[in-house]
């Protein structure tokens, strides 16, 4: 009992931090809408790093990751390839992204795509709109339902899923609500270097305290399960479906539309090259998690796990004999995976409820710059209630379903790249591609099994990709300069 | 507008060797369990070293840029 009272004290004590930090952020800086939104397209090194960081590193990080380690063994390695290859995608377009931002002052996706394929009505703009609230929510309910679920098993039910979810969801709309990218870039600070150092020392302790070791762990798996140490794992994940899930992951991840507007939000592009050579070394802070779960293939043997979800919590907080202090640390640092990512989900929601969706329709054009500001704002309260109400109601169903949208903003890369690069990529062929690639992946994910077992999201591309080059080809467009290009010459 | 210069074609190369190794059929070669290394199974370390490998590559390629541009912010 006096123990479960360390474990939450502690916590409590992690959460009021964040709080201060973030609410402090706020502290004169000017209120404007590119301030409360891209920091002014004025954010270092450091912090930009760890805003990607936090981006990437979710509730996933400390329950998925360690569960598909434990579940599949080293199919779980995709996370680490694909978050290594995204960087490259990164390098090659994000200094053209953040430069064209700041020349054209756009603040999201929608903004970017719509000018470079301009529609009647801004159509474009709004369905990106729509597409990515629709993708970006179900993301954020995990992150909450994440953060209650860690609250009440290593509290021992003191803090019950409610209002566990109900604490991390309200200290996260707190700040974003006060101090915009400034509030979420100091916390996110704070918060990354705490899994950082959280990660490796829950990692190396667990391997330690069963096994004596690392080499250890992974000798005795070797004897007792070698299947888990070599592809295609212990359920048989086939070559084709973890290449093809870390090919569509990393070229995917530049579409997630909060990473995205984080390019607009550095200070230069030299800055955002600076933060891409080191970013491939946060990916490192994954092993020690796969560690844990590896652990689990050996410790819960005799006694296999439900939810493989729940390895980590499983070892640390029940098997383990670790003391309340470092179970009240480990809950903090999966705390601060879940919530950093929820801050920047909520930030970029509100930001695309308003300026895409809201601005694009009848009753909300021309509003004045702080009006617009001030909806911003709102908006971050409303997707966060949202957000802690769907987790209440868990509706698995419809999370999966929600799922499927982000299926959709993967579709819209080609449509990009063609944008950047190809001075004969073609508005009506851009749309031919993204509404066959869409149909092609919900196609897969939900009715029919895809060929070869690859992932639905990559046989969607291909059809897109193969689309978009052949119509761009047939239509007759002779332009000398890539859409984006001709943005800036006029 | 002055464009700047996409990676050069070595760079290109490098992104690609990285991605090739780290998906079917790079990765067929890493299969294994023996030898392990820093205690990792081999496939385990096979990714680990990739990670540094391409974030060697990436100073470089920093560096290279670096060199040619002067007109960034």
């Amino acid at each position: 009992m006096s123990d479960s009272v360390i474990i939450t004290g502690l916590t409590l004590g992690y959460l009021l931090l964040v709080l201060i930090v973030g609410l402090r952020a706020n502290a004169g800086q000017s209120s404007s809408l590119e301030g409360y939104v891209a920091g002014g397209r004025h954010v270092g090194l450091l912090v930009l790093f760890f805003i990607l960081g936090a981006e990437i590193f979710s509730a996933f990080a400390f329950l998925g990751a360690p569960g598909w380690a434990y579940g599949k063994g080293v199919p779980a390695l995709y996370i680490i390839a694909y978050l290594t290859l995204a960087v490259i995608v990164w390098w090659l377009i994000a200094p053209y992204i953040s430069r064209l931002g700041r020349r054209h002052g756009f603040l999201t996706q929608a903004e970017f795509l719509a000018a470079c394929y301009p529609t009647r009505g801004n159509l474009l703009g709004l369905f990106i709109g729509i597409i990515s609230v629709l993708a970006m929510i179900p993301y954020l309910t995990i992150q909450i339902a994440g953060a209650g679920m860690l609250f009440e098993a290593a509290t021992s039910g003191i803090v019950p899923f409610w209002l566990g979810s109900l604490l991390a969801c309200g200290v996260v709309a707190a700040y974003v609500y006060a101090s915009g990218l400034h509030g979420i870039g100091w916390t996110n600070l704070l918060q990354g270097v705490m899994m950082v150092f959280i990660a490796w020392f829950l990692g190396l302790a667990t391997a330690d305290q069963f096994f004596g070791g690392v080499g250890e762990m992974f000798r005795q798996i070797q004897q007792e399960a070698p299947e888990y140490l070599t592809m295609p794992g212990a359920q048989g994940m086939g070559w084709g479906a973890f290449s093809t899930a870390i090919l569509v992951s990393a070229l995917g991840c530049v579409m997630w539309p909060h990473i995205f507007m984080k390019f607009y939000s550095a200070r230069s592009e030299r800055t955002l090259k600076r933060v891409f050579v080191l970013y491939p070394l946060y990916s490192y802070l994954l092993i020690p998690l796969l560690f844990v779960g590896f652990a689990g293939i050996v410790v819960l043997a005799d006694q296999p796990l439900d939810s493989p979800d729940e390895v980590l919590l499983t070892l640390v907080v029940k098997m383990a004999d670790f003391p309340a202090w470092l179970i009240g640390l480990a809950l903090s640092g999966a705390l601060a995976a879940a919530m950093s990512t929820a801050a920047n989900l909520a930030h970029t929601s509100a930001t695309i409820l308003i300026r895409d969706i809201g601005q694009n329709l009848p009753i909300g054009r021309n509003l004045p710059e702080a009006r617009v500001l001030k909806l911003t704002r709102g908006g971050v309260i409303v997707i966060s209630l949202a957000a802690y109400l769907l987790a209440l109601a868990n509706p698995a169903s419809l999370v999966s379903l929600l799922l499927g949208a982000y299926g959709i903003v993967v579709q819209l890369l080609p449509m990009l790249l063609g944008a950047l690069f190809w001075r004969r990529a073609s508005r009506a062929a851009a749309f031919i591609g993204l509404g066959v690639g869409a149909a092609v992946t919900l196609y897969y994910q939900f009715l029919g099994g895809s060929p070869f077992g690859w992932h639905p999201g990559f046989c969607g591309l291909i059809v897109n990709s193969a689309l978009f080059v052949a119509v761009s080809f047939a239509s007759k467009r002779q332009e000398t300069r890539s859409p984006a290009d001709a943005l800036t010459s006029g | 507008m002055s464009r700047k210069s996409l990676p050069s074609k070595g760079m290109l190369i490098y992104f690609g060797v990285c991605t090739l190794a780290m998906v079917w059929p790079g990765a067929l070669i890493a299969n294994r369990i023996e030898p392990m290394i820093l205690g990792l199974p081999f496939f385990i370390f096979w990714y680990v070293a990739w990670v540094f490998v391409l974030f060697v590559g990436l100073v470089i390629a920093y560096r290279q840029e670096a060199g040619e541009e002067v007109d960034d912010e």
